[in-house]
């Protein structure tokens, strides 16, 4: 459990961890958007280029990158075998018998998967520099002009930030649990189905318990500090936006409008 | 020799960069029959030592003997379910392990794990359950609708409904208040001096560990520091503090009364053994 890539915060000491959270989610959603332009292969490079510097940057390490890109292989061997089933035009690259392969099936294929890595280079940027609790600080920054048509900014980033905090002590929660079922005899592996089931069901149960439990008492506490949904609150931590997040800023927008007109241009 | 370990590492999340050794170069002996305390401070590795017991977690050197089975860091090993059914683990704050819909199912589930029939299984239960002190009233309620002490004692019953040949305690009487925790201490000392059970039991209260307990294990940073008799272990009150444990109330008594100058000789291991001795003192001297 403890070697998933994806999403996780790397304690490092880089100018990419220093920046604002909220310069750093307004540059990935440009970014991302700016993937969905259909700029070529050259646009594409020159995304790949943006992508690699802001990795360096950041001090992260490829093999972090390529951990994170890993769940999503198999993914995009599945696509390339429905696309090689659906895609029929382009250039025939090799034919079995009546069963043809297209070039455009491979074409298609590479586009989505360049795409895919793209994404997830600029979204680990964000979430490998950014602790989770500055992030939830800068979404709900993002989210506060949205008050005015009524979205609870503030009890939307609450929701993330407990939500993210409890994952690791469930996930501690969950391992205690299945040691302890374990010493009654559970087979956590095997078994019949009748057996799985059983042993499923002695993990779950016990894992909804403690995890009502727990929200009931974070709840109490909360209360007990005076923690009041919808009330004005100040904040520890005040965020500001220095030279570097309008640099940072700027080059994403940059970026994007380059791409679009790339895009325009083909 | 039902467990011995020689030579025992344990290496968490080895070759990142959150690699932590809880177990160094660990030999020990724990000797049958007998009521062993695992004492030692929080993140010493206690825990880590005793969940080798059943081999919940493996060694990542060495090896771990237990009655005739024998695991070692080199080969993955087979058949771990008898190991389990013979070394009952019951882990601090067993309560969470609660999930069955009757507390009398709860408490069969691990004897039918191991094989015993439906009615055989409720049979032990009823027993495990008297054992604990649960009355029938209770067999068809929800576990999970009990109080946090008639808990505890329903998930210990579980564990002993397996009539595991060693019984190994995590802090059983954790969070229990004092009359729930010395009635839970009886217990464990029958089933050691009635039915001849090894027991394992890792606490940090010294009160209990110089009533109950037989033998001595000290824990410190992975290794164990020391092993002994629970009277050689107590026979000087410094060396609990050394270790930063505070001394069972009768020791510091003694030690007091020797340092306003009474010559209190060495073997008293009980209130009544020092009162009677104190009223000699007092009718002769």
């Amino acid at each position: 459990m403890g070697n998933i890539a994806l999403g996780r915060y790397l304690p490092l000491d880089s100018p990419i961890h220093k920046m604002d959270p909220r310069a750093k989610i307004m540059a990935m959603l440009i970014m991302l958007i700016a993937i969905f332009f259909p700029s070529g292969w050259i646009g594409y490079g020159i995304m790949f280029a943006v992508a690699a510097m802001m990795i360096l940057l950041a001090k992260l390490e490829v093999g972090f990158i390529w951990r994170a890109m890993r769940p999503m292989l198999f993914m995009l061997v599945f696509l390339l075998i429905i696309n090689i089933l659906v895609v029929k035009t382009g250039p025939v690259l090799a034919a079995i018998g009546s069963f043809e392969i297209h070039l455009d099936a491979v074409t298609q294929t590479l586009y989505i998967a360049v795409r895919l890595l793209l994404m997830i280079m600029f979204t680990t940027c964000l979430t490998a520099t950014t602790k989770p609790l500055d992030m939830t600080l800068g979404i709900e920054d993002l989210l506060k002009p949205f008050e005015k048509i009524h979205v609870p900014a503030h009890e939307i980033a609450m929701l993330i930030s407990i939500a993210l905090r409890f994952i690791p002590d469930l996930i501690d929660e969950t391992q205690r649990i299945i040691k302890a079922q374990e010493s009654r005899g559970v087979d956590m592996q095997e078994g019949k189905l009748k057996e799985k089931i059983q042993a499923i069901l002695s993990l779950i149960v016990p894992l909804f318990v403690s995890a009502f439990q727990r929200a009931e008492d974070l709840a109490n506490a909360m209360e007990a500090r005076g923690y009041m949904p919808g009330e004005p609150r100040t904040r520890y931590k005040v965020l500001k936006m220095a030279g570097r997040d309008y640099i940072l800023l700027a080059g994403a927008l940059i970026t994007g409008t380059a791409m679009a007109v790339l895009a325009w241009v083909i | 020799m039902p467990i011995a370990f020689k030579d025992v590492s344990h290496v968490y999340s080895a070759g990142t960069p959150y690699e932590y050794r809880a177990l160094d170069h660990v030999d020990l002996e724990i000797s049958e029959g007998k009521m062993t305390a695992i004492v030692g401070k929080t993140g010493s590795g206690k825990s880590t030592l005793v969940q080798h017991l059943n081999a919940l977690l493996l060694p990542t050197e060495g090896t771990v003997y237990i009655m005739d089975r024998t695991i070692s860091a080199k080969e993955k090993p087979k058949k771990l379910k008898s190991l389990r059914g013979a070394v009952g683990l019951v882990f601090q704050f067993p309560e969470y392990q609660l999930f069955e819909e009757t507390v009398l199912r709860d408490t069969a589930f691990g004897p039918k794990n191991f094989g015993c029939t439906a009615e055989e299984a409720a049979n032990r239960a009823r027993q495990a359950l008297t054992l604990t002190g649960i009355g029938p009233e209770f067999y068809e309620r929800s576990p999970l609708e009990l109080s946090g002490g008639q808990k505890r004692r329903v998930a210990i019953a579980g564990i002993l409904a397996m009539d595991p040949k060693i019984l190994v305690l995590d802090e059983p009487t954790a969070g229990l208040d004092p009359a729930g925790t010395a009635s839970m201490m009886k217990l464990f000392s029958d089933l050691n001096k009635k039915m001849n059970k090894t027991i394992l039991i890792v606490t940090h209260d010294m009160e209990q560990v110089y009533r109950y307990c037989d033998e001595v294990v000290v824990v410190e940073n992975g290794r164990i520091r020391e092993k002994e008799t629970t009277a050689e272990f107590f026979r000087d009150a410094r060396r609990c503090n050394e270790m930063g444990m505070l001394p069972p109330s009768l020791i510091r008594f003694i030690e007091m009364m020797r340092e306003f100058g009474f010559n209190v000789p060495d073997g008293i291991t009980s209130e009544e053994q020092l009162a009677e001795w104190i009223g000699r003192e007092v009718k002769h001297g």
